[in-house]
């Protein structure tokens, strides 16, 4: 921890208090946004490759849409598994309190599941391409909010300085691009030409690019606008307790799937594009962790 | 009627009988708090002082707790009391990441979240907090803010100059006043936590809500 002006004059020290509370929020919200981002990310890429790769996606349509429902439950799964009374969720659908992101996310996560359940019986049942891609638009506008929501109820987190709503939004909208493109890069298999996965490795290569300069700016600018951003930061900075896990998962999220994408446009290679979505998966749940965690490790009273 | 609260830190000798009256009125589980007592040495030997601070819920006129609450467990009193509906919390633990006064915290025994009431259930009796009557130098003032001829009322008034509320710039509107209050007693980031100084030793954490 950085000495504190205050803390050099006065020589001020806690010598008797309750024990704090522990992280509130732990590696269930962690896997929660992860989740999320895969889920809302694969419908986005979906919704690109329809139109830029229309012959490409055929044998798509379907898979992508487990996909995105499989994370869609992993996401609410971890949800329902962090609440400490899980089995008043209903709660939330009866009594709903409309100011608060918890409620509107869980909302429009509701709605959003059963559209893609209408997306899965028109692709497998019905076998109607373009009925599908007609729903398929407002599924991505609905993804949209959905993805937003947690940058929202961030923001209401008003103890957690770090996390702004400008920020955050851009954060989770990048991190939905990045995860939805490297796992559309891993699901398109044999399905996906090589021009289609190029495309993908753009939108993965710049979310990371951006997402990358986004936590950079925090990192140097952070602390000058405000004292309790300035001591938060101080757990991802020289020997703090987080440093390591931040910088792996800059490395393992951005900088290295950046330098593979490049390698794999002069080269063609196909495997270090897989190879860049596989390290951008794993990573964005360091990176998630990370910022996710050092807010709460501030004492608030 | 919006009822606050004032504790006149020059009065309070840390003596902890607000903490214990609170824990007793309100059956407060072990390893919780819906107020404590925060010692904190200030200065270099032989010139030092202690100061003591009761930190409760301020209860906000602009709560986050209340906006972040997805059921309305969290809700406002006619008399602006920020109050908790335990059969109706979910847990989600929201109000807890929005407190920035870190009042909030969960109850391991009925895993929802909990925080002081000023014993909404005393003051509905026409009682004083349990903590307001068992100070025995008067530093808890409890009243309504609404009437100038009330204690609190007065008091604010006789120390406009010396009054502070925590966290300003947080845009909250606490119902909490202090008196004779420092940066060192208000402000958590002025002071250092050193493992090994307190009675607690080297439990500086606890698990939230005795579980995850």
């Amino acid at each position: 921890m950085a000495a504190h002006e205050i803390l050099a004059a006065t020589n001020a020290v806690v010598t008797l208090d309750a024990a704090l509370p522990g992280i509130v929020w732990p590696w269930l919200v962690t896997i929660n946004m992860w989740a999320k981002s895969i889920g809302t990310g694969v419908i986005f890429m979906l919704f690109l490759l329809i139109r830029t790769h229309p012959d490409q996606v055929k044998g798509l349509r379907f898979p992508t849409t487990v996909v995105a429902l499989i994370f869609i439950h992993i996401f609410l799964l971890f949800t329902l598994a962090d609440l400490h009374q899980p089995f008043r969720m209903w709660h939330i659908f009866f009594y709903p309190h409309l100011s608060s992101a918890i409620t509107i996310g869980a909302w429009m996560a509701t709605i959003f599941v059963g559209l893609l359940f209408l997306l899965a019986f028109v692709s497998f049942i019905k076998k109607d391409d373009a009925l599908f891609d007609k729903i398929l638009t407002w599924v991505v506008i609905l993804a949209i909010p959905v993805t937003l929501y947690t940058a929202a109820l961030m923001s209401q987190c008003t103890a957690r300085e770090l996390w702004q709503m400008p920020t955050e939004s851009a954060q989770m909208v990048f991190a939905a691009l990045l995860a939805g493109s490297a796992f559309m890069i891993l699901l398109g298999g044999n399905k996906l030409n090589y021009e289609a996965k190029k495309t993908l490795g753009v939108v993965l290569g710049l979310s990371a690019l951006m997402s990358f300069t986004l936590y950079m700016s925090e990192y140097i600018f952070g602390p000058m606008k405000a004292e309790e951003v300035a001591f938060i930061l101080e757990y991802i900075k020289g020997d703090g307790p987080y440093t390591v896990m931040f910088w792996l998962g800059q490395w393992i999220t951005y900088l290295l799937p950046m330098l593979l994408i490049v390698l794999s446009r002069a080269s063609k290679s196909e495997n270090l594009l897989k190879l860049a979505a596989l390290l951008a998966l794993v990573g964005l749940w360091l990176v998630k962790h990370v910022w996710l965690t050092i807010p709460q490790l501030l004492p608030m009273s | 009627m919006q009822l606050g609260f004032l504790v006149d830190l020059h009065l309070c000798m840390g003596c902890k009988g607000c903490e214990i009256a609170c824990k007793v009125e309100n059956e407060v589980p072990l390893s919780t708090w819906r107020l404590r007592v925060k010692y904190v040495d200030v200065g270099t030997f032989p010139e030092t002082k202690r100061t003591f601070t009761p930190l409760r819920c301020n209860h906000c006129e602009n709560a986050p707790c209340v906006r972040i609450c997805p059921v309305s467990a969290l809700h406002y009193l006619e008399n602006g009391i920020v109050n908790i509906d335990k059969e109706r919390c979910i847990g989600c633990a929201g109000c807890v990441m929005a407190c920035p006064y870190g009042a909030i915290y969960i109850d391991p025994q009925t895993q929802t979240a909990d925080k002081c009431t000023y014993c909404a259930h005393r003051v509905a009796s026409s009682m004083m907090p349990s903590c307001v009557v068992a100070c025995p130098v008067q530093a808890n003032i409890f009243g309504d803010l609404d009437d100038p001829t009330s204690n609190i009322s007065k008091y604010i008034q006789k120390n406009q100059s010396n009054v502070q509320v925590r966290k300003p710039e947080k845009g909250t509107n606490p119902h909490h006043f202090y008196v004779n209050g420092g940066n060192v007693s208000l402000n958590p980031l002025a002071s250092k936590r050193v493992e090994g100084f307190s009675l607690f030793n080297n439990i500086t954490t606890l698990p939230v809500g005795g579980s995850h």
